[in-house]
């Protein structure tokens, strides 16, 4: 199994440019994507699709920090995985429940202004750990890195709740 | 006739379709630039309605419309909100004067069936007669017509999808492509325009809503995000007028009740009203009656019909908010919004979309043509006969795909937006000894529980070795392809013995009673079901052997030592073949020259890769044969043989 940089065939680091991530997708398909094979023969066809298949993947993993951490820790032998990686900090667990407080309050009393700003101010956090977790991984700082992919996990997963709330109060 | 139709001294020559709720287009490039094609009458925009009589006479267009007033049960309108619909969706069950026919049974009731001139049919077959007509209408003008496009709502499902590919094939056409109806208005606009950035397109038809966020960055179109309503358009703010108007035309309240005659009278008339308030600030209408009772008259303002359909028009915001969220994109960093659909002639949808995105959209393109015209184009460029070589259309799965797991929960296996085609490899247990089968159910669709998602499929593996529980591990593959459409397929692990897997989709048509279809329709004059088989035989080889002359005329230096002669010689032998009437003997032959090209196809791919990467022109790149992997090893690393 390649690692999605290899089949990018980028360098492995956590700081990529998004845009250069975007020209090189965008590069590989238009060598790969099936359309370009439209009027080959099925032998081919079905090379590009699996071929481009795996490209989207690659692309679609880069662009989502916590999977492209992972790719990053793997390419350098680090175990990643949430039953390979150490327990969480106590304090962030405190931390993280007391907010997911404020919000499971504020989504039952259907207040869109309150989940609008604890989204907001965790997404800020999310944007401190990237780059904390950017540095780590300059750093090299192994036992750095999974506590800060750990903390990532725990404020990603709030934001999808966010969104979540958000979404369903649009929808009434 | 059949000569007629596949006069082979023609050049088949590509099409594009908007398949619409209410309309629909047939288009094609000529000189360089997309263009609708007219019927025998100057008409270019075709109702979507289909009148079946009593003798078998199958009418589409405006002649079926004029009967859906006097005959409206046997005149089916607006099938397309039908497409992929089981029969007791409640989509099937709202206003509206089909006569539907009640499901026996389970496998009867994954698709929607109704009663016209004497015939129990389905939305796909109702589909094929439009796609039939717009076929016939661009061999009137091309004489042969080669592959076509056919447009499909972004927010289009699995099933849905897969309808509308059945109806293309019961119609006759060689569906080159689904394609997602605002990506196709985009590559109109971007190729007229020829501006990069980021746009919107807000595409509101008779019967179905998308939006979409994308880039065009120098004929590439990456489609950021899209959302959407399928059961959203037109055809329901004509319906809320309706409502309005039938107590009217019937002189009571007894609405439930009404003959479907007046029930159709009244959605005409509100259709009416409607194009009517585009211009003019209030309207004031005589309602048709039936007999000979005084014409009760209606007046209605332009702001009274805004209060009535807002509720709708609101219904496209969430949308569009999720769009934009989706995408990461505030409407501020938009560079334009395109309008596309008949619907977005209502000023209330101009001015809800203006204030929405903060900037007044474009539709200098004619929105209810401009989906056609993308369609063309793309046609054009995958029959390789297009000048527009560096158009890229790169789409996204518009719901999320996710299996069913213990306790009802819908676990995501591909979220919504993900880049298309895309795949996602799955590895399940088993939890009993000796187990040998394992039950796997495919949703489609954004909520928590599988129950409330979009069923797609059910499937059993089958013929799993015994062994102990928690032993065989089963590796499911999920592909989605260009089109949209989903793919499974499995494999044991330990065993490496690839699955057998009867993929039962929940909804539409099973591949024998589309078989069965096709059969039926030799009625309609199109030759056997051998002649059939021919002629898609020989298209094919037809494509094989011009796609093989031309890549030897470009790549004969990454051959190796006897692989021309034995790729001229199944040529020859394909090209003599072709010339007789065994429809399995050209099979084989393509079979044969598609063996002979395998290892060198590879090869090729390897160079193009490597000169996308180098962003150098392919002539220009070095990859010595040695070094490329060939086409095996590609299927090797994938999973596929």
């Amino acid at each position: 199994m390649q690692s999605p940089f290899e089949v990018l065939e980028i360098e492995p680091r956590f700081d990529l440019d998004p845009a250069a991530l975007e020209a090189r997708h965008k590069e590989l398909s238009r060598a790969l994507h099936p359309d370009r094979y439209a009027g080959r023969p099925a032998s081919e066809r079905r090379m590009a699709l699996s071929k481009a298949i795996e490209v989207n993947e690659a692309y679609r993993m880069l662009r989502d920090p916590i999977k492209r951490a992972e790719a990053v820790a793997r390419s350098r032998a680090i175990p990643v995985g949430e039953t390979s990686e150490p327990k969480p900090d106590p304090e962030l667990l405190m931390e993280m429940m007391e907010a997911r407080e404020d919000l499971a309050d504020a989504g039952k009393s259907k207040d869109a202004k309150k989940v609008e700003s604890l989204a907001a101010s965790m997404r800020a956090r999310e944007a401190t750990v990237l780059a904390s977790l950017a540095k780590a991984f300059d750093a090299k700082d192994d036992p750095k890195i999974l506590a800060l992919l750990g903390e990532l996990r725990y404020v990603r997963r709030y934001v999808d709740e966010t969104d979540a709330l958000i979404e369903l109060f649009e929808n009434g | 006739m059949l000569l007629e139709i596949f006069d082979p001294k023609a050049a088949p020559r590509p099409i594009g379709i908007d398949l619409g709720t209410t309309n629909s287009i047939v288009a094609r490039v000529r000189d360089d630039a997309p263009v609708v094609i007219a019927d025998c009458n100057g008409a270019w925009l075709i109702p979507s309605a289909v009148h079946f009589d009593k003798k078998g006479t199958v009418m589409v267009g405006e002649d079926a419309m004029r009967l859906a007033a006097v005959d409206p049960s046997s005149t089916i309108v607006s099938v397309k909100r039908l497409m992929g619909r089981g029969a007791a969706d409640p989509e099937t069950l709202r206003l509206g004067t089909f006569d539907f026919v009640q499901a026996a049974s389970p496998e009867d009731a994954k698709t929607v069936r109704f009663r016209a001139g004497g015939r129990t049919l389905t939305p796909v077959e109702v589909s094929a007669e439009i796609l039939r007509a717009l076929k016939k209408i661009a061999e009137d003008e091309l004489q042969r017509v080669g592959g076509a496009v056919i447009t499909v709502p972004a927010y289009f499902d699995d099933a849905q999808r897969q309808a509308t590919k059945d109806a293309g094939r019961l119609a006759g056409l060689d569906v080159l492509r689904l394609l997602n109806e605002p990506t196709a208005a985009a590559l109109a606009y971007g190729l007229e325009k020829k501006q990069n950035g980021l746009f919107a397109v807000y595409d509101l038809g008779g019967g179905t809503f998308d939006v979409t966020i994308l880039r065009l960055d120098d004929g590439v179109f990456e489609v950021k995000s899209t959302g959407g309503d399928s059961a959203l358009g037109g055809d329901d703010m004509d319906r809320a007028l309706a409502n309005q108007l039938l107590p009217k035309i019937l002189g009571s309240d007894d609405v439930a009740n009404a003959a479907p005659e007046l029930v159709r009278l009244a959605l005409d008339s509100a259709r009416k009203i409607k194009h009517a308030l585009t211009d003019a600030v209030e309207v004031e209408v005589e309602l048709p009656v039936r007999g000979d009772a005084p014409a009760p008259r209606f007046h209605l303002t332009r702001d009274q019909f805004d209060a009535l359909v807002k509720p709708l028009v609101d219904r496209t915001g969430v949308a569009c908010r999720r769009a934009l969220r989706d995408a990461g994109v505030k409407p501020g960093e938009l560079d334009g919004v395109i309008l596309v659909g008949g619907s977005t002639r209502v000023p209330l949808v101009k001015t809800f979309v203006a204030e929405l995105f903060g900037k007044t959209p474009l539709d200098d393109i004619d929105p209810e043509k401009v989906v056609a015209l993308g369609a063309a184009i793309q046609a054009n460029v995958l029959a390789g006969s297009g000048s527009a070589d560096d158009v890229l259309l790169l789409d996204v799965l518009p719901l999320s795909l996710g299996i069913e797991t213990m306790g009802g929960v819908a676990e995501k296996i591909l979220p919504r937006n993900t880049t298309i085609p895309t795949g996602a490899k799955q590895v399940f247990t088993t939890y009993a000894d000796n187990q040998t089968g394992f039950d796997l159910h495919v949703v489609q669709g954004e909520r928590e529980l599988a129950v409330d998602c979009r069923s797609l499929a059910r499937f059993t593996l089958k013929g799993i070795p015994p062994m102990p529980a928690g032993m065989a591990r089963l590796e499911v593959t999920f592909t989605v392809d260009v089109d949209g459409l989903l793919a499974v397929k499995a494999r044991e692990l330990t065993t490496q013995i690839e699955q057998k897997i009867d993929v039962k989709p929940s909804y539409g048509l099973s591949d024998e009673q589309v078989e069965e279809m096709l059969l039926a329709a030799l009625d309609h004059g199109e030759g056997d079901l051998a002649a059939r088989r021919l002629i898609e035989e020989r298209v094919e080889a037809e494509r094989v052997v011009h796609a093989t002359k031309k890549a030897l005329a470009a790549d004969a230096s990454l051959l190796v030592e006897g692989e021309r002669a034995d790729i001229d010689a199944q040529l020859a032998s394909l090209e003599k073949v072709m010339a007789g009437t065994s429809a399995g003997a050209i099979h084989a032959a393509v079979e044969l020259l598609d063996a002979s090209t395998k290892a060198w196809a590879g090869r090729r791919m390897d160079r193009a890769i490597a000169a996308a990467i180098a962003g150098k022109r392919v002539d220009s790149v070095e990859t010595s044969v040695s070094e490329a992997r060939g086409v095996e090893a590609h299927l090797e690393d994938h999973g596929k043989s």
